[in-house]
Order: structure tokens, then sequence, then C-alpha cells
């Protein structure tokens, strides 16, 4: 997948903050910053002169990428894209739960603030066309990852202190153990979509060191996974009464399986299928919401009763997540492309 | 009636088309009420008086209801009787407890005998949809030996069924009200998941569960018919904690949300406020149909087969009203134990206050049980009991400490304040069958002229040694959950059964394995008076088990032309 570039207005507000980080060196560089609108004007001038040659053009042509072939920037923005989607779905998602739990323990913010600063990091490397980390997202990313990390502790803590412990009833009620898991996962995308910003040898990107494709895809297949996990307790809780239930827990684990065959064994035929599965797993996140909106709707009251409802109806923020863990799946196949040869 | 009441009966009288449930019928002209629709109705067919219709049915509630549903949906014309009115849950429901008195069957009884029942609130209710209607919605089932208590345990009577066929039927009726229970239930043999997951606990029911760990014993999720879920148009429970004087989010799975709509809709008709007073006998010895009180006069409806399920007081009453020259001491009595061996449940607590705010009317009244002393056999008394958490709404509570603990004035008002500190732990105990236990007929008659039934009860030792084992437990289990100020609460009963008990000898029992009357074969009794032994669980999941197998016998019977 390649993403155009965003109109230059955005980044001027975004450079913003980039002043405010001016430790990272490369990044802040006007001399950089020049050469890089240049060869996006370039770039740009380039793409209208193919258009209107189009016609005349061999194929071969014609299908090139119309902007830079820079992979590694391109799937990191497209993991900045899944991890802000990611860290939007917690954000909205632990507004509401805990703010249902009245913020008992003023650790119950921290989401909160972590998963909005996701947000403006992943929307700043959204824009971002640059082949380099930025200290800001960087340490953003790693914090997010940090919270997700201690949430799942606490959520743990908080289902086995109550009496009966590790039993069924406190797994449904109690904190989910598995929500932390959603910022952890979009930390994880953020840290890694930095790593990608710096080819790797021989023009390969990489991630901590290794194939950035398989990489990326192994630690999305792992997220889909902890997120299906989450969607079965509480469907599971719900008795998987609206038969759109089992959607979430049997399209997304299949895509996440289809993607780690891609990653493994390569192969056209195979990245197509895990392409295909993964844009399913896309509508399966969209479509989850509204089928959530329709479960509000059938609480007592419905959403008449909204100020109820949305607390004690499904969570209408939660099902995005898994949308931003496939943009990831996709983003993963990009980096396979051409790993057969 | 006061302004106040005119301005409300009025005003539902524009919402649903119809004034008061408890003063006209609404049941009639070819539709009833749709309990989940606000002002929705549900079309229903309609037979007359003088249609021999297959199936005439006293009763809707846990019983009748069932049979009701099962009997028309095979096919069959059935007509069901109701003495109460069709309430509207989502409308005539107040979050009232005085006004939601009207669920209760308080028409004229006596009571007697050395431990007199009080009638009423947790024993009868007067609606379609039957007790099922107030019940605190615990769905349980009784323990295998408590078929067979006469050659298993030594006490009582055996069933004429097994254990395994009533676990089979168990297994339907959990199925048909989409019980939430919880994933794995603690004592006697596996059985298949809850339909639904079980309802969280609240801070009544924790205390429960921390006293129970406290004593090493086992405790679970109380298996309930209030869905956790949404069901088709139930939404799931809110907590209101309202069960037991009304459910008005239509969550509770009551027989009037799920029982009588599909009857409905399978060709039955429902007759509310409908009194049935006798049952025609021919000299053939069949019955022939019944005589109904409804909209102010006395009618006949002719039928096949009669099915009574109007539950321990009411079944047998109308039994011996029935009574004829031929049949001199009331239907199907030649065994002369219809009214016999009337049974109530021990339903002692003992009370107190957690130092932390409980809030123990939230969320359905039980939602903590342990059923410890219906499995551990190491006791010195027969049968067994379960006890629960507690969650009576205030006016209950204060009637709690009026009548039990004798408080008034100051002294009640002091108590009152703890309310929201109180906590609880309530028993439900098998008593004994005893053949002094009774109802009969007094001379006393009631507003529809018929004679009211006298209700005499007397503890035996059995049930003095149970009750005071199980205070003694529940008192240590408090106490090993930090509840202070321990009250025991000694004289309050529950649920009825027995009067009219099953059996595999017509000497010894009023109807068969199939609830048919030895005596006239086209009568049928269903309903919780047919139990031999009570067991020590709530009665309702056993009652529409027994329906619901007394449906398909009645269907294989119909097959085989002996019906």
């Amino acid at each position: 997948m390649s993403f155009q570039p965003l109109p230059a207005r955005p980044e001027r507000t975004l450079r913003l903050l980039d002043s405010l980080f001016r430790r990272n060196k490369p990044a802040a560089d006007p001399a950089r910053i020049a050469l890089d609108r240049l060869g996006r004007s370039f770039e740009r001038a380039r793409a209208t002169a193919i258009v209107a040659a189009r016609p005349g053009l061999p194929d071969a042509l014609r299908h090139q990428p119309l902007v830079s072939p820079r992979k590694g920037v391109d799937a990191a923005r497209a993991l900045n894209r899944a991890s802000g989607l990611l860290a939007f779905s917690v954000l909205t998602d632990s507004a509401l739960e805990h703010y249902r739990g009245a913020f008992r323990n003023k650790a119950m913010f921290t989401p909160l603030a972590t998963s909005a600063l996701t947000v403006a990091a992943s929307l700043h490397g959204t824009t971002d066309q640059r082949e380099s980390a930025h200290l800001f997202r960087d340490v953003t990313y790693a914090l997010a990852a940090v919270t997700g990390l201690v949430g799942t502790a606490f959520h743990v803590f908080n289902v086995g202190s109550r009496v009966g412990g590790f039993r069924w009833v406190n797994f449904f009620y109690r904190a989910p153990v598995g929500a932390p898991m959603a910022i952890l996962i979009s930390g994880l995308f953020g840290v890694a979509s930095e790593r990608l910003r710096r080819e790797g040898p021989g023009g390969r990107p990489t991630v901590f060191g290794l194939g950035a494709g398989r990489t990326l895809a192994t630690i999305t297949a792992g997220s889909m996974a902890g997120t299906v996990g989450e969607a079965w307790l509480l469907h599971f809780r719900g008795n998987f009464q609206n038969p759109a239930m089992y959607i979430p827990v049997t399209i997304p684990p299949a895509s996440g399986a289809l993607l780690m065959d891609a990653a493994i064994r390569g192969g056209e035929k195979r990245r197509t299928a895990a392409r295909a599965s993964l844009w399913a797993t896309v509508a399966t996140g969209i479509a989850g919401t509204f089928f959530h909106a329709y479960g509000v709707q059938r609480m007592m009251g419905g959403w008449r009763n909204w100020k109820q409802n949305l607390l004690d109806g499904p969570p209408v923020p939660t099902p995005p997540a898994f949308t931003g863990v496939a943009l990831a799946g996709l983003a993963a196949l990009d980096l396979l492309e051409g790993d057969d040869a | 009636m006061c302004a106040d009441q005119t301005i409300l009966a009025n005003r539902e009288g524009l919402r649903s088309g119809n004034l008061s449930p408890m003063q006209q019928v609404r049941a009639a002209g070819g539709r009833a009420p749709d309990p989940h629709v606000t002002g929705g109705w549900l079309s229903m067919q309609e037979y007359a008086d003088g249609e021999e219709v297959d199936f005439a049915i006293v009763g809707t509630g846990a019983g009748g209801g069932t049979l009701a549903a099962e009997l028309a949906e095979a096919g069959f014309s059935v007509v069901a009787f109701d003495a109460g009115p069709y309430f509207r849950p989502l409308e005539d429901f107040a979050s009232d407890e005085t006004a939601q008195s009207q669920l209760f069957w308080t028409d004229k009884r006596i009571v007697d005998g050395d431990n007199p029942l009080k009638m009423g609130s947790n024993n009868s209710g007067k609606a379609v949809g039957g007790s099922t209607v107030h019940y605190a919605m615990v769905a349980l089932r009784q323990r295998p030996e408590s078929f067979a208590s006469r050659t298993k345990q030594g006490f009582g009577a055996d069933w004429p069924i097994s254990w395994q066929e009533m676990w089979r039927y168990y297994t339907k009726a959990e199925d048909a009200l989409k019980i939430s229970g919880p994933i794995r239930y603690p004592w006697g043999p596996k059985r298949p998941r809850y339909p639904y997951r079980p309802h969280d606990l609240n801070a009544a029911a924790l205390m429960l569960a921390k006293g129970a760990e406290a004593l090493g014993i086992d405790w679970t999720e109380t298996p309930l018919a209030t869905v956790s879920a949404p069901r088709g148009k139930s939404p799931p429970c809110v907590y209101r904690g309202f069960c037991r004087v009304g459910c008005s989010t239509n969550a509770k799975q009551s027989a009037l949300v799920t029982f009588i709509p599909r009857a409905i809709r399978a060709g039955a008709e429902v007759r509310d406020l409908a009194m049935v007073g006798r049952i025609e006998v021919n000299k053939d010895g069949r019955a022939t149909g019944l005589h109904y009180h409804r909209a102010g006069q006395w009618r006949f409806q002719r039928a096949r087969n009669v099915i009574v399920a109007g539950y321990a007081i009411e079944s047998p009453r109308l039994l011996l009203n029935s009574a004829t020259d031929r049949h001199p001491d009331g239907l199907a009595n030649s065994s002369g134990l219809v009214g016999k061996y009337l049974m109530t449940q021990s339903n002692q607590a003992v009370f107190g206050v957690m130092d932390d705010e409980v809030r123990w009317n939230k969320g359905p009244p039980s939602l903590a049980i342990t059923e410890h002393w219906n499995y551990d056999d190491r006791k010195d008394f027969f049968g067994g009991y379960i006890h629960m958490s507690q969650g009576p709404l205030p006016v209950e509570w204060s009637s709690v400490l009026t009548g039990s603990k004798g408080l008034w004035g100051d002294a009640l008002l002091g108590e009152l304040d703890k309310y929201n500190h109180q906590v609880g732990l309530k028993m439900v105990g098998e008593m004994m069958p005893q053949e002094r236990n009774q109802v009969t007929l007094a001379d006393e008659v009631d507003q529809y002229g018929l004679r009211v039934a006298r209700i005499t009860y007397s503890w035996c030792d059995n049930d003095k040694a149970m009750i005071k084992h199980a205070l003694d437990f529940m008192q240590q289990q408090a106490e090993a959950a930090g509840v202070k100020e321990i009250f025991r609460q000694k004289n309050d009963t529950n649920h009825l059964a027995g009067t009219i008990r099953m059996g595999a000898d017509r000497r010894t029992s009023v109807v068969n394995a199939d609830c048919r009357s030895w005596d006239i074969p086209n009568l049928f009794v269903c309903d919780g008076s047919v139990f031999p032994t009570t067991g020590g669980v709530n009665p309702s999941l056993t009652i529409q088990a027994l329906a619901l197998r007394t449906a398909d016998r009645i269907k294989e019977l119909s097959r085989r032309g002996e019906l």
C-alpha cells in the first residue's frame, strides 16, 4: 500500500510540535525539510506527468507507484495509522469504562493521558515522510506500551483481588484483563514504525534488527490473538446471543493465521489471501461499532436512556481495535512483498 | 376511588386502550396484551363456552402456563384460566412495593395449626403468569436423592419418576427460560452449561462468598431466570432489585413473558380475571368442563380434559369444592389424600450489618448461593437446605423488623437507618411431608361465594432441628464474613407443595407419574401440589420441568389414543 502525502497545511502545526523536541537533529534540520519538500514537489510533478502521459505509456511504467517507493516510510506511516486508531479506541473506551468505575483509583486516568498522546503522535507520524525516528513519537509510543503492561497488571490484580479470585464471574465483570493490551499493541506498532523509518542494510527495512515484514507480521498476529481473546471472553459473557457476535472470533483469527502463513511460507497467493482476510477484519471492526450501537438500543430504554446504556451496553468504541490491528497487518504485507525473490 | 387513582387509571386506560387490569378483562375481543410492547396486542384465538376444547387449564403459572404453551404448540385446542389480572409489566408495574401487592393472592383464607402459615407475598400470586410474576427467579434442581427420599434417605415418599428423567427435563426447562447460571456448578452430578452466563455479584452476595471461603465450603452464583444478555425483546437485567414485586423491564423470564405469549401465538386462549369454581364430572366419572366466574357472571366451558394448576392451596380447594353426590369427598379423592401432606419450606434467616455500605436491594435478591447442606449428609436431621444472600426492599425489611424482631417506634426508625449496610443469609429448607398438615374447606365463603381454604400447619421435630442447624451455621458464616449485630429471624416460611401428591400406587397418591388422576382419567393436576417431597430448593424449576414432562406424556398418550 502506498499513501499520498497530505497537503502541507497540517504539517505546519505538527512542525510546531517538532520544535518542542529539537533534540531530534535530522528532523529539525531546515535544509533537510527543504529537501523533503523539494522531493515531494518533484514527486507530484512526476505523478502529474505520468497521469497526463498515461495512455501512451507501457504497462510497466503505468503501474509504478506514484509516490516515492521508500517502503519503510510508507509502512511506518501505515503503522502510525494503525497505532492511532487503536489509541483512539482506547481513549474513548477507557474514558467510558473508567468513568463508569468512577476513577476510583487515580491511576485510572493514565490510559486517557497516554492514549491521547499516542493519537497525537500517530497523527504526526502519518503526515511525516522523513526517514528517521522522532523523539516525541518514540517516547510516546514507548510510554503507551508501558501503560499497557502496567494496566494489564492492574486489571489482573483487580480480578484476582475480589473474593473467589480468578473465577469466571470475576473475569466477566471485574476489570477486563485484555483491554489494556490494546494500548500496549498501539505502543508496539508505534515503536516498530519508528524503527522502520531507518532503512536496514541493503535497503531492506528492518525492525529490531530483523526483517521488518516478518517481525511486524508476528507482532500483528500476536495482537490479533489477544484482541480476539478479549472479544471472545466478553461475547461469551453475552452468550453469543446474536450470531453476529461470532464474527470477531472467526474472521480476525483467520486473518491472523493467514498473515503468519504468508510471512513464513511467502508467495503471492498466500499474500493475496492474507490481504483479503485482513480487509475483512478491517470491515469487522467498522461493522462491530454499528452492531454495538444496536446492542445499546437493545438495553432497557435503548438510546433514549443513553447515559446509562452507553456505560452498561456493549462498548461502542472497542470494535475499531480490530481495524487498527488489521491495518498493521496490511502494512506488514506490503513489507513482505518481494521477500520471495 | 380517590382522585389520584382515577387519574392513574385513566392515563393507563388511554395508553393501553383498557381500564385497570384488576377491574376489566384484557384478553378478549380476539386479542391479548403483548407484555413486551407498550400498548401492544397479540391476536388471540377464542373459543365459545359450548365448544368442547381439548384442554381447559386452571392457572397460568409455572405449571399451567408451561402446559398451555406446550399443548397449544402440539396442536391441541387450549383455554387457560387465571383468576388474576393480565398485567403489562412495562406499564403496570410501579417502583413501589406497596402498590405492587397487587401481584399477591390476598383473598380470604383461614390459617391454623401450631405454626400457621402467613399467606400472600412469598407463597401465592394472582396474575396471568402466576407466582412467576413475583418470584425471586431462583432456578435450582433438586438433588438426585430427593426423588427417592424414602428408599435413599429414609424419610417421606419416593417420586414415581427417576431423577435422571427429571434432570433431562430440568435441562429443557432451563433452556426454555434461558437461565443465567454459573459455568461450573459445584454440587451434584455434572449438568449441562446454563444457557446464559451468571450475573455479577452484588455486595450482599460477596458477603456469602466471603463467609463460605472462610468456612471452607463451596458457593456459586445463583442460577436465575432473568437474562444476563438480551433475549428477543427481553433486555438484560438492569439490577433495579424490584424482582419480587414485579419486573418492569421484562428481563425476568416469568411465565407471563415466556410461555404465555408462546401459548397465545400457538392458538391458545388465555382468560384473565376468570376464577374457576368447580369442575363438572358426568356419571361415567369423566370431567366434562368447568364452571368459571368472569365479568360478573358464572359460565361453563366444555372440555375433553381438565388440567388443574392452581398451586398447593387452590388446586386441592378446587377439587374439594367440586364434590358431588358421587364424589362426596371431592374429586379424585378415593385415596382420601386430597389436601393432605401440605409442605412449606423453612425460610429462616440471619441478618446483620457490615461496616462498608452494601445496598443489598441492588440486583436480584439472591445472587449467591450455597447448596452445601443439600449435598453434605453429615447432619442429624432428614432433608437439606440451601442458603442465599438477601436483598429485601425497605417495606419488606421493615416488616421483618416489626414482625420478627418486634421493633417499633424510635427503635424501628433507628434500625432502618442502617438499611444500606444491612446483609443477610436466608435458608430454603425442606420440611417433612406430614399428613396432619393440610388444606380443608372452611365454612366461610369468598367474594365468589366459594368456600375458602383452611390451611393447617405445624412443624415437626425434624423441621425444628433443621432450622436450628441452619440458623447456627448461617450465623457462623455471617460472622466469618465480618457481619455485626446479628439477628436471627426464626419464624419465616415460603414456598408450598404437596396436597395432591403423585405416586406409583393409587392407594397412597392422588395422581400418577403423568400427573393424571387415578380416579378421573381426563383430569390432570400439574403444579407444586403433586410433589411427594419438596426438596431443599426453590420449587419453580421443578414444577416447570414436571410440566414439560407432562406435556410430552400427554402428547404420547394422545398418539396412542389413551387420552
